[in-house]
């Protein structure tokens, strides 16, 4: 049903105009077509494309960017160093076109730069965001996201979500910030005719067919699999890249390093991947995940079964990233069926 | 004609019974019917997995280096460009000729999934096989088949193919292919960018790699990135930063070029593995031309023929000292 | 303003005592005249120590929080950051963050007899809770500590262990792997030498650290002598960026060793995968 918040159409003419506004008053985030499609800091409407289902990229790059400076330091006379904090998103960020798996990836997020330590960062820039979801009524073939309670349709975790309900879109704000927003641009938006939801409905007919994997019970299924030879296959495929990890929303593994410029420098943090050999490299030499097999194992162990453990929600959105850009094909939702049928344990 | 997937089934479940083979590596089907992935075989028992038709783009010949310790043979399956990689190998002794037997299958081309889908209009969802048929391809849909012109739909590295035919073998699958008809200049794309001013190719580079997100698919997909510890892993000396920025990216791909220069064999993998749609192949190209033109040098052909890099012959070129 | 987590406090070196060839004691006082001088710990944790420039790395404490004006890293040079910190010269500037995780069960272990097993350098930290219980003698049973390392040269903290054997009903079992025409102590493997003492399990609380392997074989020894799964303590060591369990590096199962250890029970290793 229609948001109880706020909720408005805009005429799908007006779009550009609304974006080319957001992008004065806001640092605006939106997909972007290049060699694919991508998140990136946009300065007009045009430059925005709605013709994508996902984009390469997850959003998880505006609030946890794959390079970011911690802080600077610059020596001072008593042999010592004066630091100096990494700068902090100063402006207010508006995402653009983010889709519910996407959004429902930042709370699992949430999760881990919260805690008994606030990342600052993270956390800074997710507050200062207000994300414009974007309907999903044409998934991909390797999209899944209802495995795991979500709803492409539906604008649980974001502040506004726009549907495109044919002639207009349907905007509802199921926050304060999102009806805040509206307010503020209420010049676009007009009043509801009356036969949005019924638009809204005919136009989800295109996710009837989703796979929505049975995932009951998956993180106690998985525990006897620690021993055994299911995950050697796989890990004989796997080309140990951060191309899983890297693309997928929930994935938030991470370096910490220093770079020394004349009498000062940076320490950055930027992604890693436990998919790389030397991801739990020790300086004397020991490693406990010394091959493919034992780290494509901890992959996905943590997101079915460790995460599960400490936060009691699984890693994983079903944003099919993984599955479409793997360069070896290893199927997460093949993985997550052999699994819960058991299939796993008998091989 | 090109061997089906059940002759290749039968001659590798025969190498397991008669003893040549310990292990298998070849060619599955994958997540959906536009996919096939790697897989591994212990036994003839299964061996009615593999399977062989235009969607088997992976070059396994990367694998090989697994089984370097294994007892026993291990077969494998190798498309032209894939047996180009394993002379590489075969030179550098990364592989013994002997513990390796491979099953050639001549290949006339391999079909690029997303201009398949493009050009025929239709979803993932809707193919049921693809199959070569001489010229074309063969694609059945739920509603019936279709017939596809195989230039509109090729891999890039397919349509400028000049060994479709595994130049080393223990067995050919198939009949070889002598040339492949649509195959002219393979370097029409490189001239087009060796004309443009230092100014555009920075830009182009620039631009390109800025979308580099050092996922290493590239480096690790490459048969011929065979050290074990790479340069850019190392930490001391540490010669980029992790931290992604177009420089170090730069830094990290022309560097890895000229680390596989004279042995890469444009299998076209590097670019198939990225996530990011960057035109890697035309770097690699450029420096295989450059090869051709100075050391009149080609990657793969002869296990006997060093390459330039790693020789020196009293004539070469040193205009530079 | 939230406080920074990845934002180091600096701290001056006070003192550097080599130990072996290749361990040093550092002797530090964080910086700040305005009460952030302090740093208050407990025996087990760790920080994460940099210079500013080259990195950071996870280093056990390996003083005492009993004698508050100390806090001492014994490090080993290993890696790039360790390298650094060697070269480093007393009152030059070292960046701490932390503390950070866990400690040992020191109010648990109340009453009980300990048996401290190190194996080289997994001494450091043990040496936090050696300081600890001797500051507060009264409140513990007997103590027994066996260590070993791979040669007489190798072995740390040499200056203390008379200090350490004068201790009111403490005993110091020392072993080398191979000994020198100087030694005269035990020759033999920690484990193996362990084994030989034969300590009783009875109201006695085991801790160990050392190398993985030296561990493996310990924890099977303290096994055999029917020491109970809860009264066995070790502390582990991974490879760590963040230090606060966000970074996903050094996890063990589903347990972050910076936030749920690095000190684990034999009972919880044992529902952790043999990682």
């Amino acid at each position: 049903m229609v948001s109880q918040t706020k909720s408005r159409i805009i005429e799908k003419n007006r779009l550009t105009e609304l974006l080319d506004k957001l992008a004065q008053d806001y640092h605006l985030i939106a997909p972007v077509r290049d060699n694919n499609v991508s998140f990136r800091r946009v300065e007009s409407g045009s430059e925005v494309t709605l013709d994508y289902i996902n984009t390469v990229l997850s959003p998880k790059n505006a609030f946890f960017p794959q390079t970011e400076t911690l802080f600077r330091f610059s020596r001072d006379d008593s042999r010592g160093f004066r630091t100096e904090p990494g700068a902090e998103a100063d402006r207010e960020q508006v995402i653009f076109g983010i889709r519910p798996c996407d959004a429902r990836s930042l709370r699992l997020m949430d999760m881990v730069f919260n805690g008994q330590y606030k990342d600052s960062y993270y956390l800074n820039r997710r507050e200062k965001t207000t994300l414009i979801g974007l309907a999903c009524f044409d998934p991909a073939e390797t999209c899944f996201c209802p495995t795991f309670g979500i709803d492409p349709a539906s604008g649980e975790d974001v502040d506004i979500l726009f549907s495109d309900i044919g002639d207009r879109y349907l905007v509802e704000a199921s926050t304060e910030k999102g009806a805040a927003l509206l307010d503020r641009f209420a010049e676009f938006f007009a009043e509801l005719r009356g036969d949005e939801e019924q638009l809204r409905e005919a136009r989800k007919a295109g996710l009837a067919g989703m796979k929505k994997l049975d995932v009951n019970a998956i993180a106690d299924k998985m525990a006897p699999l620690y021993e055994g030879d299911y995950w050697d296959s796989i890990g004989m495929k796997c080309l140990g890249c951060g191309i899983c990890t890297y693309l997928c929303p929930t994935c938030h593994c991470f370096d910490i390093a220093d770079v020394s410029l004349d009498e000062g420098g940076e320490r950055f943090r930027c992604w890693d991947s436990c998919m790389f050999p030397e991801f739990t490299l020790m300086a004397s030499g020991e490693n406990p995940r010394p091959n493919r097999k034992a780290r494509v194992q901890q992959r996905f162990f943590h997101k079915f079964k460790y995460f599960h453990d400490r936060n009691g929600e699984l890693a994983c959105v079903g944003c099919g990233r993984c599955l479409r850009y793997c360069p070896v094909n290893i199927d997460i939702t093949q993985i997550i069926e052999d699994v819960t049928s058991g299939k796993a344990g008998n091989e | 004609m090109k061997a089906t997937s059940e002759e290749v089934q039968t001659r590798v479940k025969k190498l397991f019974e008669d003893g040549s083979i310990g292990y298998f590596i070849g060619y599955e089907t994958g997540s959906d019917s536009l996919h096939v992935t790697p897989c591994f075989l212990k036994s003839g028992q299964v061996a009615s997995r593999l399977v062989w038709n235009p969607l088997c783009a992976n070059n396994l010949s990367k694998y090989l280096l697994d089984f370097k310790n294994v007892e026993g043979k291990v077969g494998i399956m190798v498309k032209g460009c894939d047996s180009r990689s394993v002379v590489e190998l075969l030179k550098e002794n990364q592989i013994d000729r002997d513990k390796v037997f491979i099953v050639g299958v001549p290949c006339s081309g391999i079909v690029d999934r997303e201009k398949l889908l493009e050009v025929l209009g239709i979803s993932p969802g809707e193919v049921v096989a693809v199959e070569d048929d001489g010229d074309a391809f063969l694609v059945t849909i739920k509603e019936g088949t279709q017939r596809v012109d195989k230039e509109q739909v090729l891999r890039g590295e397919c349509l400028v193919c000049k060994y479709p035919t595994p130049l080393v073998y223990d067995v050919l699958l198939g009949e070889a292919v002598s040339s492949l008809p649509w195959v002219g200049d393979d370097y029409s794309l490189i001239k087009e960018q060796e004309a443009l001013s230092s100014e555009e190719k920075a830009l182009h580079w620039n631009r390109e790699l800025s979308q580099c997100i050092r996922c290493y698919a590239c480096r690790n997909i490459c048969p011929v990135c065979t050290c074990p510890e790479c340069i850019f892993d190392k930490k001391a000396p540490r010669w980029i930063s992790k931290a992604n920025d177009v420089s170090e990216n730069l830094v990290y791909h022309l560097v890895r070029a000229f680390h596989v220069a004279g042995r890469c064999v444009d299998c076209g993998e590097c670019e198939r593995a990225c996530p990011m749609n960057i035109p890697l192949r035309s770097l690699n190209k450029k420096v295989e031309k450059d090869l051709l033109e100075l050391f009149d040098y080609t990657a793969g052909i002869d296990v006997e023929q060093q390459p330039p890099l790693t020789t020196y012959q009293v004539g070469d070129l040193d205009e530079f000292l | 303003m939230s406080e920074n987590i990845y934002l180091p406090r600096m701290a001056t070196i006070q003192s550097m005592r080599p130990e072996t060839i290749d361990v040093t004691t550092f002797r530090v006082t964080i910086d700040g005249s305005d009460g952030t001088g302090k740093f208050e710990y407990k025996s087990g944790q760790f920080a994460e120590v940099s210079v500013l420039g080259v990195g950071e790395a996870p280093i056990s404490i390996s003083s005492s929080p009993t004698r508050p004006e100390t806090i001492e890293f014994s490090i080993r040079r290993v890696g790039e950051l360790t390298n650094a910190l060697h070269e480093l010269e007393p009152m030059d500037k070292i960046g701490i963050r932390g503390p950070f995780g866990n400690f040992f069960p020191l109010e648990k272990m109340e009453g009980q007899n300990l048996l401290i097993i190190g194996g080289g350098i997994g001494l450091a930290p043990l040496r936090s809770v050696i300081l600890n219980v001797f500051d507060n003698r009264a409140k513990y049973g007997k103590i027994d500590i066996i260590y070993g390392a791979r040669s007489p040269q190798d072995l740390v903290f040499t200056s203390e262990y008379k200090e350490w054997q004068a201790v009111d009903n403490t005993r110091l079992h020392l072993t080398v792997d191979r000994g020198d025409e100087e030694w005269k102590g035990n020759v033999g493997l920690v484990p193996t030498f362990l084994r030989e003492i034969n300590p009783s399990p009875e109201k006695t609380t085991s801790i160990t650290c050392g190398p993985p392997i030296m561990i493996k074989f310990v924890i099977e020894a303290l096994n055999e002598l029917e020491f109970s799964g809860e009264h066995i303590i070790t502390t582990l060591e991974r490879r760590m960026k963040c230090g606060v369990g966000k970074c996903g590096r050094c996890n063990i199962g589903s347990k972050y060793v910076c936030l749920d250890g690095p000190v684990f029970t034999l009972k919880q290793l044992e529902e952790m995968p043999s990682d």
